[in-house]
């Protein structure tokens, strides 16, 4: 599953490096495109505004294949309070804005498998592949406005993810 | 003083099954010969490592066996009395959905001649089937590379034409030959040369005698499978193949001995073995929704069962069920 999670957090971030290159974070002093995976960071008290924080939830197993088909789902939590210049009134038009690029980058379908308990990462002989997004209801916090998008990921796990 | 072995037998519950898996083995056409699972291969049996010469068709789903038998009863008098019965007619049929789709699960559930997508040659009209294909590469027998069913040693100059993650089919050329065709199992049936146009090509075009390329050595093509037919043997040449082709309609009717097993949670088993079994449906495929909008297809299929003759008391038969009791359970 680890290699799954990689490989669509790769495929994400690469595909957003694309979609908008300009939105990046500064994160432990290295700057790169706006998205991280919150278990792989640290935990921190303060939310990033204006990224996409991927959090994997559910999990289950379906064995009535030739492999065994995981399905994992991922969380896209996204939140913006709008530009200080403008006040915030922009804060709708960057949230749709987001919502843009991610109906994009899940838009790709599926992505190769990486194995990533080697250096370099080696492709695997299964694809990852996930469902249409599903978005939930803005939610207004304060002048903040925050949305979380789901998406279901399924991949056959090859020996080497067993 | 010695301690005898003692067991704390239990009673005797139903197999809980999670799920089926289907084993292959030919049918001699010609002389319609099946292969015999003998029960005493059940005690022991490894699903994932079949006796020769069974082949893994993988785990399927939607199950379900159909006895066509009737038996009916006599009746005689006034008013009548069914006084005895008798079988008015014997037969059985199975169905259920192939998870894998690979050669011989597509051959199998498409009900008709399946076809190897050879690589056309340049030029070639396009057809439904695969157009003409292009020239086959000889093996080399002999070298100093054997041959196994994983090992197909060539010419240097023709491995060339092949890359590791290929497909290809490793059969004999067709030389006017009428009847069944296809080393290991008997994948069509000619009526005459002039039915396939007297393609050179038509034996590898519907053998099930394919396999993927692994690695090409400076010698072999080094197969991820071995071939249904065993070792290749001379006279056998090899084509790329593309992909598989089956159709609606065509005359031949795809005939397997076909071994199910269900192993139960508590180590006991079910095993249910048709030693011959047609297809009675065309190609169709079946569908579950994994989330929406992703669809998993699977093959449907259904057979007919065929009779045998049971050596031991010379009764004709369809199937065999072999149940093998859990440990320690009574009987």
């Amino acid at each position: 599953m680890e290699n799954t999670r990689n490989s669509f957090y790769l495929a994400m971030r690469s595909g957003l490096a694309a979609v908008n290159p300009l939105r990046t974070m500064v994160l432990r002093g290295v700057q790169r495109p706006g998205i991280l995976v919150e278990e792989n960071e640290s935990a921190v008290a303060i939310e990033i505004p204006d990224v996409f924080v991927l959090r994997w939830t559910e999990l289950s197993i379906d064995e009535q294949h030739p492999l065994p088909l995981a399905q994992q789902v991922c969380e896209f939590h996204y939140w913006t309070e709008g530009t200080f210049t403008n006040g915030g009134l922009d804060r709708g038009r960057l949230l749709a804005a987001m919502d843009a690029e991610l109906v994009q980058l899940l838009l790709a379908h599926d992505a190769l498998k990486q194995n990533f308990a080697v250096t370099p990462p080696a492709p695997m002989a299964t694809s990852l592949f996930w469902t249409t997004g599903v978005f939930g209801p803005i939610v207004v916090d304060k002048n903040r406005l925050r949305r979380v998008g789901r998406v279901t990921v399924f991949d056959y796990e090859e020996a080497a993810d067993l | 003083m010695s301690t005898a072995a003692v067991v704390n037998a239990i009673a005797s519950t139903g197999p809980v099954i999670r799920r089926v898996r289907a084993y292959f083995a030919p049918v001699n056409r010609s002389t319609e010969t099946p292969t015999i699972f003998d029960a005493s291969l059940a005690a022991g049996f490894q699903p994932k490592m079949p006796p020769s010469p069974w082949l893994d068709l993988g785990w399927i789903s939607a199950f379900e066996r159909r006895s066509e038998t009737k038996i009916v009863g006599v009746a005689a008098g006034s008013p009548s009395i069914a006084n005895y019965q008798v079988r008015q007619t014997s037969g059985a049929t199975v169905s259920f959905a192939f998870e894998e789709w690979t050669k011989l699960t597509m051959a199998l559930a498409g009900g008709s001649e399946h076809m190897n997508v050879l690589v056309p040659s340049a030029g070639s009209a396009a057809n439904g089937s695969g157009g003409v294909s292009g020239a086959a590469q000889g093996i080399v027998l002999g070298g100093a590379t054997a041959a196994s069913p994983t090992t197909v040693p060539m010419a240097t100059a023709d491995l060339a034409h092949y890359a590791a993650g290929n497909l290809v089919a490793v059969d004999v050329d067709y030389l006017g030959q009428v009847g069944y065709v296809g080393s290991g199992v008997n994948a069509a049936y000619v009526p005459s040369a002039s039915s396939v146009n007297s393609d050179p090509d038509y034996v590898r075009r519907v053998t099930f005698n394919v396999a993927r390329v692994q690695q090409v050595t400076a010698q072999a093509l080094m197969l991820a499978q071995p071939l249904v037919a065993g070792s290749p043997v001379a006279g056998m040449k090899v084509q790329p193949v593309l992909g598989f082709v089956d159709r609606e309609g065509g005359t031949f009717l795809q005939e397997w001995s076909a071994l199910f097993a269900m192993s139960g949670e508590q180590g006991d088993a079910v095993f249910f073995h048709y030693p011959r079994l047609q297809s009675m449906e065309g190609a169709a495929e079946a569908s579950s929704v994994l989330v929406k909008p992703l669809v998993r297809s699977s093959l449907a299929a259904a057979f007919r069962a065929l009779p045998v003759v049971d050596g031991v008391d010379g009764k004709t038969v369809f199937c065999f069920r072999t149940y093998v009791p859990a440990p320690f359970a009574t009987v």
